[in-house]
């Protein structure tokens, strides 16, 4: 099987023979990235496309309709949760198309999806303007990640990704444009509510639809005022860091001696309104973070010894304080968090005044090193709740031990947006690059106790969520079917 | 060349992230200047990235891919610049570079590769021993009248092939400059090509008796210290013959020194004094053979503990190459302000010439010097300064191509201006 050669000539002439290919290199290539699951088939794309304009995404959009073609569309294709999974498929890789507008006055930026977050933020620096970069790398796509979840520990003050989506310019599955928000009815990106109901709904979600709606083509997003000095760099390779302004920024470690206590202490950060970050620090991520350099071997001298001498019910807090707009601001923030850090009996000890992978970078990748692979079980709850999902989690773990390693029940990632109102849990667990599968396996019991638990799930699995979330599947089909007549965008 | 299971192991262990294809994300400056992978930048495809070709690796081992042509393509405009490597190196210690050479290796034993130019390269040393095809007996015709290399001394001066037979003003400097300062070096009387294209295009047998002919020369004249001005000589004695002896670079019977970082010594001992004023405002661009790829080479024979424990083994983290000597030579110089590109060390932006891409794909080489190019003009520099011919030639055209105004010298250059 194969494209049609008219279809692949037509899809030429829209983008120049340079930027379209069926040659098998290429789009193995594009076969799949990281966030694939190791039991699901990846197909081999028919041809991979590299658009650079939206006139060019829409005419693409409707060849794949007009042949019947499936498309995926990739934006860096970091953890394109989205593979082909019908053979002739088209890869649409949108990193050509990487303009980046800053409009400083309203406190907006336009992007397309070819604009990573470092690049943003690097850009947004240089103008006292800010914005987060998700926990998964400032390498990721604004765009993609945007319409998804966006998720970072930034998110404490100013929430997910997906709330600062403005208006969206969107190819929709069966090429047609809609453009939403006040881009609806001026060129302007500047607010993301138009006339008409708010379809951005369509889009955001925990994982988002994942290339099953359709295109992005470009998106306003909401950028923060941010302090005026220039942030340098320092240090080398995985120790590298930016310098934050000390009379503004404080990071503070908290050693909390039960996980109540953390809890807390973390509810009354919220409802105090202070920090910038407040997350729990699980030990395992120190012990990562604090062997990087010395490769796998170098984290198990570490952690066999380190491992079973935690003290299970402790929790670390990690708070970062920011003084918006003022020094005097960081004095009462100061105040306010060890007023509450005292009256939950938790040790403080300041951090140097740096950060290495919340504004510009962020690692998640590095976890792998310790064992070759690691998965998640994510959800998002309440904090109370996420502490308690863990312990599920850490229970099924150890039904799944060997070949899932030894984490030795560390406490888990608790990192809460919006003041605490709500958290992602992430429990981290690892095996080796030949166990693939186990963590596979793993996965799928916990996402059966998460249903059961009730808790809310990151990627849910739509055979054991659809029936107890009101056969949501059913109707996100329903919806599809609408946008989607020819059932091309990203099908399967 | 990585053994087959070792390769297969790399290769798998890469998640596909495309880190690889980034700067150290926190030393980003700006948009504009935001990419690390030559070819990725260009092409965009991910075929034409390292996790790319990675996967293209393990694809070919299984057997589900020939070398096509668009791989070929790929795997032969990559640079091997190294900035995917030590980027991996931060989060996954995968050995990058090391399958990428590989895949180039296997190729070239599939009789698919190299490139028409590179097994010209080939012919041309079998025939005269320079990658030019240049006459032998003209090597030394560089040498200036005005110095007398010493018929023994503990310094010996390897010069190259693009120094010998192309950009003689380098040797030249680099000879005037350790006489003017009074250090006694000698030079081979029979230097062949280090073999660096060689080493980059897999031609692995012809490249090994270039070392074995160097080796040789070099411990029979005796010398302490070997000193290069050439980058590329300086990564191929430093790290490229242990790899192909399969010893350690400490294992070699001779120590290698770039001149910057000999200079950088005796300056440091007051043994050289700059006296006269360079008054210029320069930038320093960090060539990748001098910088993230000239660290020690520690060789291994992969043993594997569970979960993914590499026992024994030292890892290149790109960070142990010849960065500040080159600096604090032009901060030692009065008149000379240095300012900075955006990427810059182990981030810098490769010049476009290295594995062997200058040499069949002259075209992709001065576009990717164009972008260098491009950042050293938004320094406000008056002239970018170098420590690698052809460095100095790639950047030389496109500073010219790009209209930047911009002149392009090689360190020893500068260096001997204000020595005079
Ligand atoms: C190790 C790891 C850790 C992670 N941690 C986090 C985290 O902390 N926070 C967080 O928010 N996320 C996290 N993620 C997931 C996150 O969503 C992605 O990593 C990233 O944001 C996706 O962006 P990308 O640039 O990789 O996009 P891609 O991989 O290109 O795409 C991601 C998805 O969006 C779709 N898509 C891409 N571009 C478009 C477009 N223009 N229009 C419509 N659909 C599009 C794709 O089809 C795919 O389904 C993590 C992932 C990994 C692998």
């Amino acid at each position: 099987m194969s494209i049609p050669r008219e279809a692949y000539q037509t899809l030429q002439s829209i983008v120049g023979t340079e930027w379209v290919s069926d040659d098998p290199a290429i789009c193995e290539a594009d076969r799949y990235c990281s966030l694939s699951s190791p039991s699901e088939e990846k197909r081999r794309p028919g041809c991979s496309i590299e658009p650079v304009s939206t006139e060019e995404v829409q005419a693409i959009v409707k060849v794949a309709n007009r042949y019947k073609l499936p498309f995926v569309v990739t934006s860096t294709y970091y953890s394109a949760g989205t593979y082909c999974r019908k053979d002739d498929s088209i890869l649409i890789d949108l990193k050509r198309m990487n303009k980046l507008e800053i409009d400083e006055e309203n406190l907006y930026a336009i992007v397309e999806p070819g604009v990573v977050f470092s690049a943003l933020q690097a850009d947004l620096f240089k103008r006292g303007l800010c914005t987060f970069v998700p926990g998964c790398g400032g390498h990721a796509s604004v765009v993609a990640n945007t319409v998804n979840m966006g998720d970072a520990p930034l998110g404490w003050r100013y929430g997910l990704g997906y709330q600062r989506l403005l208006g969206v310019e969107w190819v929709l599955p069966d090429g047609e444009m809609l453009k939403m928000g006040s881009l609806s009815m001026s060129k302007d990106y500047f607010w993301g509510e138009g006339p008409g109901p708010d379809l951005r709904g369509l889009l955001r979600g925990c994982a988002g639809h994942q290339s099953r709606m359709g295109i992005i083509t470009k998106i306003g997003v909401k950028v923060f005022p941010f302090v005026s000095e220039e942030l340098e760099p320092e240090g080398w390779a995985f120790r590298s860091f930016i310098k934050l302004p000390p009379n503004r920024f404080k990071w503070y470690n908290i050693r909390f001696y039960s996980r109540e206590d953390a809890i807390n202490a973390m509810f009354e950060l919220g409802r105090c309104e202070i920090a910038l970050v407040v997350m729990t620090v699980p030990p395992i991520f120190r012990g990562v973070a604090r062997t990087r350099g010395v490769g796998c071997g170098g984290f198990w001298e570490f952690w066999k010894d380190a491992g079973p001498k935690l003290n299970p019910k402790q929790m670390d807090l990690r708070v970062l304080l920011y003084g918006i707009g003022s020094d005097k601001r960081l004095e009462y923030e100061e105040k306010v968090l060890l007023d509450i850090v005292k009256e939950y009996g938790g040790s403080p000890r300041e951090a140097p005044c740096r950060d290495e992978t919340n504004f510009m970078a962020a690692d998640a990748i590095c976890a792998n090193v310790v064992g070759g692979r690691f998965s998640s079980e994510v959800s998002y709850e309440s904090i109370n709740q996420a502490v308690r999902y863990s312990k599920v989690v850490d229970k099924i773990t150890d039904e799944h031990r060997p070949p899932i390693l030894q984490e030795y029940n560390s406490t888990d990632w608790v990192c809460p947006y919006e003041l605490g109102y709500i958290a992602k849990m992430e429990c981290l667990r690892m095996a080796s690059v030949e166990d693939n599968y186990a963590l596979q396996e793993w996965k799928n019991d916990c996402q059966d106790a998460c249903a059961k638990g009730g808790a809310y799930a990151l990627v849910p699995d739509n055979k054991v969520f659809g029936p107890i979330w009101g056969n949501y599947p059913e109707k996100e089909d329903k919806i599809r079917a609408a946008f989607d007549p020819n059932h091309v965008s990203a099908p399967g | 060349m990585l053994k087959v299971e070792e390769y297969k192991h790399q290769a798998a262990t890469c998640v596909r992230c495309s880190y690889c294809k980034f700067p150290d994300l926190n030393y980003i400056k700006s948009s504009r200047f935001s990419r690390q992978c030559p070819i990725d930048t260009r092409y965009r495809f991910n075929l034409y990235s390292a996790h790319g070709l990675l996967h293209s690796a393990l694809a070919e081992l299984d057997g589900k891919l020939e070398f096509t042509p668009k791989l070929m393509d790929a795997l032969w405009h990559c640079t091997l610049c190294g900035g995917c490597d030590i980027r991996c190196k931060r989060n996954l210690d995968v050995e990058v570079l090391q399958v990428i050479e590989t895949l180039r290796c296997r190729c070239v034993e599939q009789g698919k590769g190299p490139m028409p130019e590179h097994k010209m390269l080939a012919d041309n040393v079998k025939k005269s021993h320079n990658i030019y095809g240049a006459d032998h007996k003209e090597r030394l015709n560089w040498m200036p009248e005005d110095v007398k290399p010493a018929q023994k001394a503990d310094i010996l001066y390897f010069v190259g092939d693009p120094s010998s037979y192309r950009h003689p003003e380098i040797a030249q400097a680099t000879a005037r400059l350790l006489s003017q300062a009074g250090v006694p070096f000698m030079v081979l009387a029979d230097e062949w090509s280090s073999g660096h294209e060689l080493f980059a295009t897999g031609q692995l047998e012809l490249a090994r008796e270039m070392a074995d002919h160097n080796i040789k020369a070099i411990k029979d004249s005796g010398a302490k210290k070997v000193i290069t001005s050439d980058a590329e000589c300086y990564k191929t004695l430093k790290a490229d013959y242990p790899k192909i002896l399969e010893k350690s670079t400490e294992d070699m019977p001779y120590s290698v020194l770039h001149i910057t970082e000999y200079v950088d010594q005796l300056m440091k001992d007051g043994k050289l004094k700059f006296r006269r004023r360079v008054p210029m405002k320069v930038t320093y661009h960090d060539p990748c053979n001098l910088g993230r790829l000239a660290e020690p080479w520690y060789h291994w024979e992969p043993k594997y503990e569970p979960p993914n424990i590499a026992v024994g083994k030292t890892w290149r983290r790109g960070y142990n190459g010849v960065y500040e000597p080159p600096r604090n030579i032009l901060k030692g110089i009065r008149g000379i302000e240095l300012i900075e590109m955006q990427r810059v060390w182990d981030n810098a932006w490769c010049c476009g010439y290295g594995g062997g891409v200058g040499t069949a794909f002259p075209d992709f080489a001065l576009w990717t010097a164009g972008e260098r190019a491009e950042e050293a003009r938004t320094t406000g520099a008056e002239a970018i300064v170098s420590c690698c011919p052809n460095c100095k030639d790639i950047l030389g055209q496109a500073a010219e191509a790009k209209k930047t105004g911009m002149k392009v010298y090689d360190i020893t250059e500068i260096m001997l201006r204000a020595i005079r």
